[in-house]
């Protein structure tokens, strides 16, 4: 029997992302703080490549753009806001399972504690 | 947000203007958000961090975004129709510039030092054209200011003077070249009223200046020509006085201000950029603080003859020529003896000349060398680091040959090769490149605050879009001159060689070492220059700091006084104010002697005509003018100027007794060679002057007048308690009423300055406390502009040793680790470590001498221009070319032992086993 085709892995960043945007909408520099502050700072964002990889996430229909919520933070324009596509979730999900399968391996070989 | 313009700038640089439109509110606002963070987690470190990655994440993101439009495009071709074959150029120059990126990321370390070295000599280079542009290109910010000239009287042989009064009123009756004529003139002014009272530099204007200039105030009005006629009380204050007062509100004018203790009326404000006067002419020459009407008194009208201190600015009617003008101004003057003057003037026929000069050239003439010379020196700089970053590169390329080959035989082709060559070197210029921008920004404002004060329109310069422009020509420039040397020879090996030769090259070699030869001897040879010009302007320095200045700097303090016309309108309310502070400041502990003068040395610049009583036979010149001072209490003594014969000036002078004059060593060799002048006797004027005869009572030494570079003048000293009553107080600059205190002591001189302005403050609690400086500090502040020209060429200079030792201590570097086959084998064969060294400092020496003996000749050559720079130095100066020399060589030397002492301990069996 064939298997269903395994997607791509996807890029650390692409996943840090996604996941941000897994539980709310989320502007550009909203997203940057949020990887900044879950990856403990190890991962940095920068403005230029930051909106080029939203813009390919949009083209590659795992984001959609939204129009700013009326409760956006005050000053400074409206921001466009970023939100997870059905397609953008799944790929997240898939993504979080296959790192999950690794930490399961590891698990197994006593690397870390159960 | 500081950098937010310049990011905006580079995104315009750098993003499609679809992607700009889109995103680039919100990229702005994600930078400064970085900037932000990074500033708190680094502190100041943190903000040029935030840069530089912000930085390379646009670079990136540049590339990589059109790299993602390319690839949507061809998609969609792909889908719509057959598609022509080939790749685009975009696309190819895209997959360079990531694949160079890639190997910038490999090697960080050579990558950052290019980067910083371009930067370093990029952002030198566009500070100091900003600089240039700024000063000698561009425009005065007047309008049409082509059309503004000086204009300046002469009287015989004597330099441009001003222009007097009557002089003037003529010329604005009777030039017909000029749409509009206006008199400046600087003045000193108690301002009070506002704040503190303070002394300020003002200008007395007449009403038709800011139309002449063609500029209007920037609130209020312009003066009227009643306002000057009538001598109203109003007032125009300058921008930086109206933020510096009134925190720059608008409801300033009509309020009053107090000048010299009377109410003046404001009516204006002059524009943010407005300077007026600028630095840079010999008169009038300090930009105001605020400008009054000029309302010349009647005395001042009536000067014929004398007080030639007024400058004229003119705008040339439309299609007159400078030329013209000048021709103009001359008949109208040399008529005015005849025609306005006094018939007493016509008898001696008063020799009266004028002149007109374009306003700019007055302004910005005295500059202009140095300031060429800075920029070719900083060009010059760029070389050598260019050739650096050329040799790097090209040693770079030699370790890659085989990937060169290995791509060329995969099929790419010589076009391409050398493109990625290009790519990589345009990209280390242009990061390079935008660093030095942010550094130029720097280097401008670290330049405006050493340049002495006499550099003209330091004020106005900025970085704009002309320095952009120039920047981004210089690294473009900067590329193809470190790039194509590399990109050709790389490109120019048959594949199959490099495939075959397993790396270690032999008869390619050759042709590489020599290229690198040459570049290390261009380097030398450029470096040659610069410490020539340096090491000139070093000596001439050294130079005129052994000029004797005639007097004792040390352990003296200086304290300028004015005292308002309206507060001390008679002689004796003036005679016993300094009376009282003199006596009472020479009772101060440690004080050793306490004098008071109308100038001081190095700054004399009353210039007088006299006559002689009974003129020696022997004497060279009969007539001149000679520099003049008026000096009360022990005034000599504090100063520390000798006595030569006779005596000094003392308190008996008085208006009763004789009047005496001392004179200095110079008019007294000048005058009376050979003979003692004591006991003779001069008169102020012509003989037809009548005016009273002096007699010379002591000869002093010389002080010079004016900064350390100049002629000794011919000058004499009398009492200024002999200056009568009405004189003292009418005088109508007021020179009589403004004496310059300098106090000798023998102990600490801050406390005194404080103890001689507390007794000021008692004397006169509403007299502005003025800026007390030390004798030393004014000998010092004398030689600014020769200190500032030799620290920047002497930078400049030490830069680009610093650069050729590097260029040529990485080529042998390079060669040594080359060769390390060769040089195992020689010492295999019984060569000494000592051999070893010789042949490598050998060969690294003959590429220095080789420099030496092409930047000689060239210097020899170029200095010559420096020579106005220069004080009591010949531009050829054996002493200056010879120490160069043995400093090259030394560095040389230690440049080259380095890598020399790494061959030697090259192990003969392990470069063998290399094989």
């Amino acid at each position: 029997m064939k298997q269903a085709p395994q997607p791509p892995p996807l890029p650390p960043h692409w996943f840090q992302i996604l996941l941000s945007l897994a539980d709310r909408d989320l502007h550009g520099l909203g997203i940057m703080n949020d990887v900044l502050e879950r990856t403990g700072g190890r991962m940095r964002l920068w403005p230029a490549m930051l909106y080029r990889n939203l813009r390919r996430l949009v083209d590659a229909q795992l984001v959609t753009e939204i129009d700013a919520p009326r409760d956006a933070e005050p000053g400074g324009g409206r921001p466009r806001f970023y939100r997870l596509t059905p397609l953008g979730r799944r790929a997240c999900a898939a993504e979080a399972e296959r790192l999950a399968g690794f930490v399961d391996v590891a698990r197994r070989k006593r690397l870390i504690k159960a | 947000m500081r950098g937010a313009p310049l990011y905006r700038l580079l995104l315009r640089l750098c993003h499609p203007a679809d992607v700009r439109a889109r995103d680039g509110a919100e990229l702005e606002r994600a930078f400064a958000a970085c900037v932000a963070r990074e500033r708190a987690r680094l502190g100041r470190a943190g903000y040029l961090y935030a840069w530089i990655r912000a930085l390379a994440d646009l670079l990136s993101a540049a590339v990589l975004v059109r790299v993602d439009a390319q690839r949507t495009r061809r998609i969609a071709a792909l889908q719509q129709l057959p598609t022509p074959h080939g790749d685009g150029l975009m696309f190819t120059l895209a997959q360079d510039v990531r694949y160079s990126l890639r190997l910038m990321r490999r090697s960080p370390w050579s990558s950052a030092i290019v980067v910083l070295t371009l930067a370093l000599a990029i952002g030198a280079n566009a500070a100091i054209f900003g600089t240039v542009d700024t000063i000698l290109l561009r425009p005065l910010p007047y309008h049409e200011a082509d059309r503004l000239v000086l204009l300046h009287e002469a009287i015989g042989k004597s330099g441009p003077v001003g222009f007097s009064a009557p002089d003037y009123l003529a010329l604005t009756e009777r030039a017909a070249g000029f749409e509009s004529v206006a008199a400046f003139r600087n003045k000193e002014f108690e301002l009070s009223g506002v704040d503190l009272p303070e002394r300020v530099t003002g200008a007395v204007v007449s009403a038709s200046l800011f139309r002449t200039l063609g500029v209007s105030p920037a609130i209020g009005r312009d003066f009227l020509t009643e306002e000057d006629r009538d001598r109203r009380a109003v007032i125009v204050l300058s921008d930086s006085l109206w933020r510096r007062k009134f925190g720059a509100d608008p409801a300033a004018i009509g309020r009053t201000l107090m000048l010299e203790r009377a109410p003046y009326t404001i009516i204006g404000v002059m524009p943010r950029r407005f300077t007026f006067p600028n630095r840079g002419p010999l008169l009038n020459n300090t930009p105001a603080d605020l400008y009054v009407p000029i309302a010349f008194a009647p005395r001042e009208r009536a000067a014929f003859g004398s007080m030639y201190n007024n400058s004229v600015v003119a705008r040339l009617a439309p299609g007159i020529t400078v030329v013209q003008a000048d021709s103009d101004v001359r008949s109208v003057v040399s008529r005015l003896v005849e025609e306005i003057y006094p018939s007493v003037f016509r008898q001696g026929g008063f020799p009266l000349s004028a002149s007109a000069t374009p306003l700019r050239e007055e302004t910005v003439g005295r500059v202009r060398t140095l300031l060429y010379v800075i920029l070719a020196a900083g060009i010059v700089v760029l070389l050598i680091a260019c050739a650096d970053i050329a040799s790097l590169m090209l040693t770079h390329a030699a370790g890659r040959q085989r990937e060169m080959a290995v791509r060329a035989t995969l099929g790419a082709s010589r076009m391409r090769l050398i493109r990625q060559s290009l790519v990589e070197a345009g990209l280390l210029t242009v990061c390079g490149g935008a660093i030095g921008l942010a550094m130029a920004q720097g280097a401008i404002s670290l330049t405006v605050a050493l340049a002495p004060p006499t550099i003209p329109r330091l004020r106005e310069i900025a970085i704009d879009w002309r320095v952009v422009a120039y920047t981004t020509g210089a690294s473009l420039i900067t590329a193809l001159l470190c790039g194509l040397l590399p990109a050709l020879e790389s490109s120019r090996r048959d594949p199959g060689d490099a495939l075959k030769e397993g790396g270690r090259s032999a008869s390619s070699g050759r042709r590489q070492r020599r290229i690198l030869a040459s570049l290390v001897t261009a380097q030398f040879a450029l470096a040659v220059i610069l410490l020539v010009a340096g090491g000139l302007l070093v000596r001439s320095f050294a130079r005129l700091m052994t000029v004797d200045p005639g007097f004792r700097a040390k352990q003296v303090v200086t304290i300028p006084t004015s005292l308002p016309r309206t507060a001390y309108p008679a002689g004796s309310d003036i005679r016993s104010f300094y009376a009282r502070l003199l006596e009472r400041v020479e009772s101060l502990p440690g004080v050793t002697a306490v004098g008071a003068s109308t100038f001081l040395p190095l700054s004399v610049r009353e210039r007088r005509a006299f006559t002689i009583e009974v003129p020696p036979a022997a004497s060279e010149e009969l007539q001149g003018t000679i520099a003049h001072d008026w000096v009360t209490g022990r005034s000599f003594e504090a100063l520390g100027i000798p006595l030569r014969s006779g005596r000094y000036l003392s308190p008996s002078d008085s208006q009763s007794s004789e009047p005496v004059v001392v004179i200095n060593e110079t008019m007294a060799r000048r005058f009376w060679p050979g003979q003692d002048p004591v006991g003779q006797r001069i008169a102020w004027g012509g003989p037809r002057d009548h005016a009273a005869w002096m007699r010379i009572v002591g000869v002093v030494g010389d002080v010079k007048q004016g900064p350390l570079n100049t002629q000794t003048e011919p000058q004499s000293y009398s009492p200024w308690t002999q200056v009568a009553d009405g004189m003292l107080a009418e005088n109508v600059i007021g020179i009589f009423r403004s004496l310059k205190i300098t106090v000798r002591a023998s102990h600490d001189l801050t406390d005194l300055a404080t103890a001689v302005r507390s007794h000021i403050r008692s004397l006169d609690p509403s007299l502005p406390l003025t800026a007390v400086q030390t004798l030393d500090q004014i000998v010092e502040e004398s030689s600014g502009p020769q200190r500032f020209n030799t620290m920047l060429l002497g930078s400049f200079a030490s830069i680009a040793l610093f650069l050729a030792a590097l260029g040529i201590g990485g080529v042998l570097a390079t060669s040594v680790s080359r060769r390390t086959h060769e040089i195992g084998i020689r010492m295999a064969l019984g060569a000494r470590r000592p051999d070893v060294i010789r042949m490598i400092v050998t060969q690294g020496m003959a590429l220095a001498g080789a420099g030496l003996l092409l930047g000689l000749p060239a210097s020899f050559a170029l200095t010559r221009m420096m020579s106005t720079l220069l004080f009591e130095i010949s531009p050829r100066d054996p002493i200056t070319f010879a120490s160069v020399t043995a400093l090259l060589i030394a560095v040389a030397l230690v440049a080259c032992y380095l890598p020399a002492r790494r061959a030697t301990r090259i192990d003969p069996m392990v470069a063998l086993r290399y094989e």
